[in-house]
């Protein structure tokens, strides 16, 4: 931590002369009155004109450097050192499950002195704090890059690809990946296509609520996920994210047809048109769907390649033509469109689609109504789609749609092969029957 | 204070829960509505939060170390999903920051100029996050009590936690209609702890609060923590004093149990123990047979029994310093804290149906003679696990005194038991909110509206309107001192009659069974203008209000069918004259002196509906007519 991390403006000079650093004790004498206590950081957006300290009884209070006549360093702050108790000894009866970090904080500590947040990184940290996770599994955790969710690009989805693919070889019986929630459900979708037919189960875990509080769903989904990783008789991508509001049940989603459907509630992550994968109990599963690929498969053929070159565009009353040329023009080599109910869009853009399509480019249609099949054969507009070279993708979800193309274009050698690919199932992106009463 | 107080250095400091009259939560737009059923519940576990310095809050890990779930009920009329920890808290209310704000500013205390909403970790389950979140918003400032300065030490908003609605072996469960009501919450410097004393502190301290006409009322609206320590002695926290005559027993019941305490661990210095060694041995196999239906009832539900025995400590367990105060208690309450029921110790072997020879065998196969203490701790094995270090830790504490603890005041104003006290590294940065910068404007603003020192209030309340000081204190209590002031100004009645319908009558007649909801304002000041217009006779107030109460009448309709419309002089005079006449050997014989009996014949015949001092005028002029003298 820099020593006066946060600070600027006025606060900061006023700091530098007193020649205070951030965990020092610092007595500083206000228009009414002294007041002492611990120098902790300024968050970033904080502004320049306030000090704040941490008193004796733990509070933080912001004091106006304006109205400061004086501050005087009472104690320079120690760094807090940890050092977190050894794990207890693996077990050698149980699973190896390889905990890939990417960003998302599963499980942290935190500096009450100065308020930071640190996240578990070495397996003896991860072990201090989910201390369950020692019954569960040989767990060994490694950060692979620290990024938010929303700053995710292909190029991470390679990478955590190749990461399993090898980790396969290294023979662990499972892998974890941590993530952040955002986009969650498209790593999912992108692990899906480029480890298809992966031997083992990979699974994707993540917190709603910040791993920093008692009540963080994250310790639990991790616990989860573990387990399946390590015990599960099945293979193939999921997503493992609370069941319900309680901390009882984990469900597990299978990696193309899963989406975050609230901002901020812990089961926010559904399972579109299918039924569940799968849910975890306290004691292990609970339920598991048929049908589900089986450990130790054969035929593990990985293609971690994406093209990044694909636009994904939700269609709405009045949308401008110009949206389509513009993805021509930053040289889009696969469109995705988000049409509304069966998959339509306005006669101006059908005719721009046409454009593109006969430009050598690739469109395809999903719908925006989340739940239910394109069918572009019932209304006229849907037929011109169709004429226009169009691909109606059935149900497959329109963020899945958007990594498959990246996906198809990224593995195949020409469009005519892409298109075949598009339109397949591959990992049950979509399906052959729509159910009454099948949840969204 | 007694002498003897005084020497025992008892420090009691008083924080004070009051919550506001906000009307919405603190962190959500959920009305502050008390919820009887509750359609929704969900589980949660909770787990410590770990401290960078590599502690957990000792609290915390006490908490958790009972594995307990959580149970959360709710009603979306009184939560949302920001009480259930599904979404992040909305930014702090205003209404709840500017009465903080002015409750600070009344006690004298310095606006912080800058906000910073903190989590302070509770683990108990009694929020759902974990934790609270709390704000000081005000340092310093005083309180004056009897001439005596109470120094303020801070002044905080805060959210209030779940309200419980039980709890066993595995789990608790809460109520969410609570969660996140906003609350100030003011802590006082430590004051001598004389139990008198201290109650009036927390009298002022109230009243000062609603001086600032900006703080909910009604039971369970404010509640007193205290921490109470003998001189040099470790602090003992004591939470949730609801009524306020209840502080006087619970400081005098803790300074009792401290000093006992402290006697015990004389006591075993005077044998010269500077610890007590404890050993711990599963014994279920030797009590088999045992008398003790305690032990019995726990090995029939398949439990264990583990025998502590504890040097030094025998004779000590059950030996009373003071009444009812033996660290037997004590660490049985600690027992019970951790949902053990069953423990036994050896000073009351006896009483608990083991027989000398069980006794003898027990302590052959420990090993132990009678100097040694022994406590069998019987119940489910995994209860019986967690508990023993626990038991043990009380046990060697017994040489140090009072040891540093959470405790609850009980209905009959003791204490009891609940956790460690929780360290002091357990607050963190609520990032969620974005700190709030105190402006001048609201600093001006709030200038403006801080009210009147209750003291200054009461004072001119009895000049002004000449109450009796008990009167002018009720008026200000009930908090209808503007309607009282407005009303005594507007009617041409006496204030003394205005202060009593406002405030004592309301009171006697819903003990005599009048619905409060008869009694509301606006009834009562109904009836003041239909006494001032000369409609009725103040004498007849009471029997109006219960009519118009129990009948469902208006206050004109219960005139009416009590037949209390206000007699006419004319009438007075008729009634006067027949009771004059009626008595006349009486004043023949009595003269003036007769006055008061005949004044209470003609009330009785008037049946209140006439006005005393009219009575009593026409009555002096008849009687001076008769008795030859001219008026009085
Ligand atoms: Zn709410």
């Amino acid at each position: 931590m820099e020593d006066l991390a946060g600070y600027k403006g006025s606060s900061l000079s006023f700091l530098k002369k007193a020649g205070a650093s951030i965990g020092d004790v610092l007595e500083v004498e206000t228009s009414w009155g002294v007041v002492s206590g611990t120098l902790v950081p300024r968050y970033l957006y904080g502004d320049g004109d306030h000090v704040v300290l941490k008193l004796r009884s733990g509070y933080n209070v912001g004091l106006d450097v304006s109205v400061l006549r004086s501050a005087r360093v009472l104690a320079k702050g120690q760094k807090p050192s940890f050092s977190a108790s050894s794990p207890p000894k693996p077990s050698k009866g149980l699973p190896r499950v390889l905990i890939i970090g990417t960003g998302g904080t599963i499980a942290s500590r935190i500096d009450y002195r100065t308020g930071a947040v640190h996240p578990a990184v070495s397996s003896a940290d991860l072990h201090s704090l989910v201390p369950e996770l020692s019954g569960v599994a040989r767990v060994q955790p490694e950060i692979l890059f620290n990024v938010f969710s929303e700053n995710m690009r292909p190029s991470h989805w390679t990478k955590i690809a190749q990461r399993v693919r090898k980790a396969i070889g290294e023979g662990f019986d499972g892998v974890v990946i941590t993530h952040g929630t955002d986009t969650l459900g498209y790593t999912a979708a992108a692990l899906s296509f480029a480890l298809v037919g992966v031997p083992v189960p990979v699974i994707l875990v993540a917190a709603q609520r910040s791993s920093d509080r008692p009540s963080s769903d994250g310790p639990i989904n991790l616990i989860a996920g573990v387990s399946v990783a390590g015990t599960a008789g099945f293979a193939g991508v999921y997503v493992a994210m609370h069941l319900g509001e309680s901390d009882d049940k984990v469900a597990l989603h299978g990696g193309t047809r899963v989406r975050k459907n609230h901002t901020s509630r812990r089961d926010a992550f559904v399972s579109v048109g299918v039924p569940l994968a799968a849910v975890w109990g306290k004691s292990g599963a609970e339920y598991v769907s048929d049908g589900l690929p089986m450990r130790g498969g054969s035929s593990f053929a990985p293609k971690t390649r994406f093209e990044e070159k694909v636009v994904l565009m939700k269609f709405y009353p009045s949308m401008p033509a110009g949206l389509i040329k513009a993805a021509r023009k930053i040289g889009a080599k696969a469109l995705v469109i988000e049409g509304t109910g069966l998959g339509h869009v306005s006669k101006e853009i059908v005719r721009e689609l046409e454009l593109f399509v006969n430009g050598g480019g690739l469109a395809c249609m999903t719908s925006q109504c989340i739940g239910g099949r394109v069918d572009l054969s019932v209304y006229d507009t849907g037929r011109d789609l169709l004429h226009a070279g169009v691909l109606p993708l059935e149900d497959m979800l329109s963020e899945t749609a958007l990594v498959k193309a990246m996906w198809v274009l990224g593995n195949s050698r020409s469009l005519g092969k892409a298109k075949e690919m598009m339109v397949a199932n591959i990992v049950g992106e979509t399906t052959s029957r729509s159910f009454p009463g099948t949840p969204l | 204070m007694t002498g003897k107080q005084a020497a025992d250095g008892v420090r009691v400091g008083l924080e004070v829960h009051q919550q506001l009259a906000a009307p919405t939560k603190l962190f959500c737009a959920c009305p502050t509505t008390k919820s009887e059923e509750f359609p929704y519940h969900f589980e949660r576990n909770l787990r410590p939060a770990q401290s960078e310095l590599g502690g957990i809050d000792p609290a915390a890990i006490f908490e958790f170390s009972k594995a307990k779930s959580n149970m959360y009920f709710w009603n979306p009329e009184s939560s949302c999903l920001v009480e259930a920890d599904e979404e992040p808290p909305h930014p702090l209310s205003d209404s709840g920051l500017d009465s903080a704000l002015l409750a600070a500013k009344t006690l004298g205390s310095n606006i912080v100029d800058e906000v910073h909403v903190m989590r302070k970790i509770v683990i108990d389950g009694s929020n759902t996050s974990g934790f609270q979140r709390t704000a000081v918003v005000g340092l310093g400032g005083s309180l004056k009590v009897d001439g005596t300065l109470v120094g303020v030490q801070s002044v905080t908003l805060e959210e209030d936690a779940a309200r419980i609605l039980g709890e066993d072996e595995s789990s608790r469960r809460f109520a969410l209609d609570r969660l996140g009501v906003a609350l100030v919450e003011v802590a006082l410097d430590p004051v001598a702890g004389d139990p008198e004393f201290v109650a009036k502190v927390a009298l002022h301290l109230g009243r000062a609060l609603r001086s600032t006409g900006r703080v909910a009322r009604g039971l369970g609206t404010i509640r007193q923590d205290l921490n109470v320590s003998l001189m040099g002695g470790r602090v003992v926290e004591v939470k949730g004093v609801q009524k306020l005559n209840l502080l006087p027993k619970v400081v005098d019941y803790e300074r009792k149990r401290q000093l006992g305490l402290i006697r015990i661990a004389e006591k075993l210095s005077g044998k010269g123990l500077r610890q007590i060694k404890c050993k711990a041995r599963d014994v279920t196999g030797v009590m088999g047979g045992t008398a003790s239906k305690v032990a019995r009832r726990e090995l029939v539900d398949g439990g264990k029994v583990v025998a502590v025995v504890a040097t030094g400590l025998g004779g000590l367990m059950g030996w009373e310093p003071y009444d009812d105060i033996r660290l037997g208690k004590e660490v049985a309450e600690v027992a019970r804290a951790n949902s053990l029921g069953g423990i036994i110790h050896s000073d009351e072997f006896r009483r608990q149906g083991l027989s000398e020879a069980e006794e003898a065998k027990l302590r052959a196969e420990l090993q132990s003679g009678v100097d040694d203490a022994i406590i069998l701790v019987a119940g489910r094995p995994s209860v019986v696990d967690r508990c023993v270090p626990l038991l043990i830790a009380r046990l060697k504490e017994a040489v140090s005194g009072v040891p540093a603890e959470t405790r609850a005041a009980t209905e009959s104003g003791e204490t009891r038991y609940l956790r460690p006290r929780p360290g002091s590294q357990r607050m963190y940065p609520e990032t969620d909110i974005p700190n709030i910068a105190i402006t001048e404007g609201l600093r001006a603003d709030l200038a403006e509206h801080i009210p009147e020192d209750w003291q200054v209030k009461v004072a001119r309340l009895q000049r002004e309107y000449s109450l009796s000081e008990d009167l002018a204190v009720k008026v200000y209590d009930s908090d209808i001192s503007a309607e009282f002031e407005r009303l005594s100004r507007e009617l041409n009645l006496e204030p003394s009659v205005v202060a009593s319908v406002l405030v004592d009558l309301p009171s006697r007649l819903t003990r005599e069974g009048v619905p409060e909801s008869a009694l509301g304002l606006p009834v009562l000041s109904e009836v003041l203008r239909a006494v001032d217009s000369g409609r009725t006779a103040k004498e007849a107030v009471p029997d109006i209000l219960k009519a118009a109460g129990s009948r469902g009448l208006s206050v004109s309709e219960a005139i009416s069918a009590l037949g209390v419309q206000l007699a006419g002089e004319s009438q007075v005079r008729g009634v006067v004259d027949s009771v004059v006449h009626k008595h006349r050997p009486i004043i023949e014989e009595k003269g003036d002196a007769a006055f008061s009996l005949l004044m209470g014949e003609v009330m009785k015949e008037l049946r209140g509906k006439a006005d005393g001092a009219v009575v009593s005028r026409i009555l002096r002029e008849r009687l001076a007519e008769l008795t030859g003298k001219k008026g009085n």
